[in-house]
């Protein structure tokens, strides 16, 4: 039974993810920060499936030492019962902000959890990801486009707009899964990019206020069930051969921003180890 | 630039360290939490390659500050600027509170504060102008019922900052004081902000802005930062006003977010 990891999996597109590929088989090890959520999330899974094999990670991605702690929890785990093999990641923790806030580490919280967590999660489950030729997907967003990363003040201290930290870590998403690509393709890992388009979850409604807020709880009304971008994931899962695209939408490839080009995932990749005093070109491959 | 931060892995510490690694400063971080430290000491080095010494000091405890003052002097570390950054609040009204919580509010705020100011002046950088901010609050411009002792505790922040600059104008010494109003820091926070509805929202101080205005004004030789239009509005009212009216008005305006809590 293949494995797949999914952070963010206790609620909104995760938690959806995580119920459609169960049903379809897959071995799903969720990540989630509250336990309590993790234990309705379980319950709902298996209440709808028995049979589902679900485990829950609990761990706040935001801090870079849980990324670490449940990544060797989750390498153990695989190493005992999946023979080290990781068949997918799907990196989609992610959160909005109103205000400039930051992480244990002093790094802006939503570049911080919506692109760094990932980043240091994926070097970490890299050797089991290498083992199974895995695939990597990551929730991204429209909203990408038209934005540039601010690589002189990255964590956007000088005049803090928090829908552009927004866009840039969506960007930033895109970036690093080009920049896996460029990698690693080669030797049989893919990274994937989901749009999962305007989507009727609380990511903008928890731990912000003011116009954040207000804006998200009108706009989410007009989004979609989470169930609906989630069949993009499984697809991307699935599809055997792996797709050969970088950035989906409803189960089809899509045209992303012209920012996204190598010499920018490079420089990306080199800023973003530096910050998690990491260098991907030291895993050890097996 | 050799630059003290007390309370340095909390929100508005981070925040000031974030400002004064871009700034190429070196720094010496101390906070009773000391995994904090280490992720933030971390995180400096990493975005600013600048040096980051730490040291977990419980500032209220004369010997742990000792231990601490051991340290820098045996590595012979002198200083350019101190940000007295640690400072606590527990929620509730006066009796809703544990005795002892009350006292810890002035010991860390005041006694600790005046402990270490003492002691790095002491330690200043020979031949070179100092700073000094103290982290005060907009709350040290009114009396604050069901937030009594943290107002008070903030006012004498104030006071004392203002003496002290006075008296150490010929020393080549500036002395800030900083009164945000609300900033979001943490979870809490932004709890609070959401139940002052409106006010919450208006009085809040974007935490970045505070950081680098603070650490530039400090720099021009400032004596006071209030951040903020409404801060300010509101500061000059609290001195124009009768202290008793504006006692009334806290009063109840702080029963409507909390509920009656200054019996409970």
């Amino acid at each position: 039974m293949d494995t797949i990891v999914i952070t963010g999996a206790s609620s909104g597109i995760g938690l959806e993810t995580a119920r459609i590929l169960t049903n379809h088989g897959f071995n799903v090890l969720g990540i989630a920060r509250c336990e309590a959520k993790c234990n309705r999330a379980k319950e709902r899974i298996l209440s709808e499936n028995p049979d589902a094999k679900i485990t829950f990670f609990v761990a706040d991605l935001m801090q870079q030492r849980e990324v670490v702690r449940v990544a060797e929890e989750i390498t153990f785990y695989l190493d005992k019962n999946c023979n080290g093999k990781l068949y997918a990641l799907i990196n989609n923790a992610g959160c909005v902000r109103s205000w400039y806030m930051t992480t244990d580490e002093g790094y802006e919280q939503q570049f911080a959890l919506n692109h760094l967590a990932g980043f240091l999660l994926t070097y970490k489950l890299l050797p089991a990801l290498k083992k199974a030729q895995g695939r990597v997907i990551i929730t991204g967003s429209k909203s990408h486009k038209g934005i540039k990363v601010r690589w002189d003040d990255v964590m956007l201290c000088h005049r803090y707009n928090p829908l552009i930290a927004y866009k840039q870590s969506k960007l930033c998403n895109i970036l690093f899964a080009k920049g896996l690509n460029d990698r690693y393709a080669a030797a049989g890992i893919r990274a994937y990019v989901v749009d999962p388009g305007l989507v009727n979850t609380d990511i903008g409604n928890k731990e912000t206020g003011g116009l954040v807020n207000f804006i998200w709880a009108l706009r989410k009304r007009h989004g979609v069930p989470p169930a609906v971008p989630a069949k993009t994931y499984a697809f991307l899962c699935m599809q055997k051969p792996m797709p050969e695209g970088l950035y989906y939408y409803l189960c089809k490839e899509k045209k992303y921003s012209g920012q996204v080009t190598s010499e920018n995932a490079n420089r990306l990749f080199e800023l973003s180890e530096r910050l998690c005093d990491i260098r991907y070109e030291e895993v050890e491959m097996v | 630039m050799n630059v003290m931060i007390t309370g340095a892995s909390g929100g508005l510490g981070r925040a000031l360290a974030n400002e004064c690694g871009r700034r190429g400063y070196k720094l010496f971080l101390t906070d009773i939490n000391e995994d904090g430290l280490l992720c933030i000491k971390r995180g400096l080095e990493r975005q600013f390659d600048v040096p980051v010494a730490t040291a977990a000091c419980d500032l209220t405890n004369a010997e742990s500050v000792d231990k601490m003052l051991d340290f820098i002097d045996k590595h012979e570390i002198r200083f350019d600027m101190l940000l007295n950054v640690a400072g606590l609040d527990f929620e509730g009204g006066f009796l809703g509170r544990e005795r002892e919580e009350l006292v810890k509010i002035v010991l860390l705020n005041n006694a600790a504060t005046l402990r270490i100011t003492h002691a790095i002046l002491k330690r200043r950088r020979p031949g070179r102008p100092f700073t000094i901010v103290f982290v005060s609050s907009l709350a040290s411009m009114f009396p604050m019922p069901i937030k009594a002792t943290y107002a008070a505790s903030k006012r004498f922040l104030l006071d004392f900052a203002t003496s002290l600059r006075q008296e150490l104008k010929n020393e080549d010494v500036n002395v800030l004081t900083l009164c945000p109003g609300g900033m979001v820091t943490t979870h809490e926070t932004i709890c609070s902000i959401k139940a002052q509805g409106f006010w919450g929202n208006a009085t809040t101080n974007p935490l970045e802005g505070v950081a680098r205005n603070t650490i530039d004004r400090a720099l021009a030789g400032e004596s006071i930062y209030v951040p903020g239009m409404l801060n300010r509005v509101l500061s000059f009212f609290g001195k124009i006003i009768p202290r008793s009216w504006v006692a009334a008005v806290v009063y109840w305006r702080w029963k409507e977010v909390t509920g009656d809590v200054s019996m409970s």
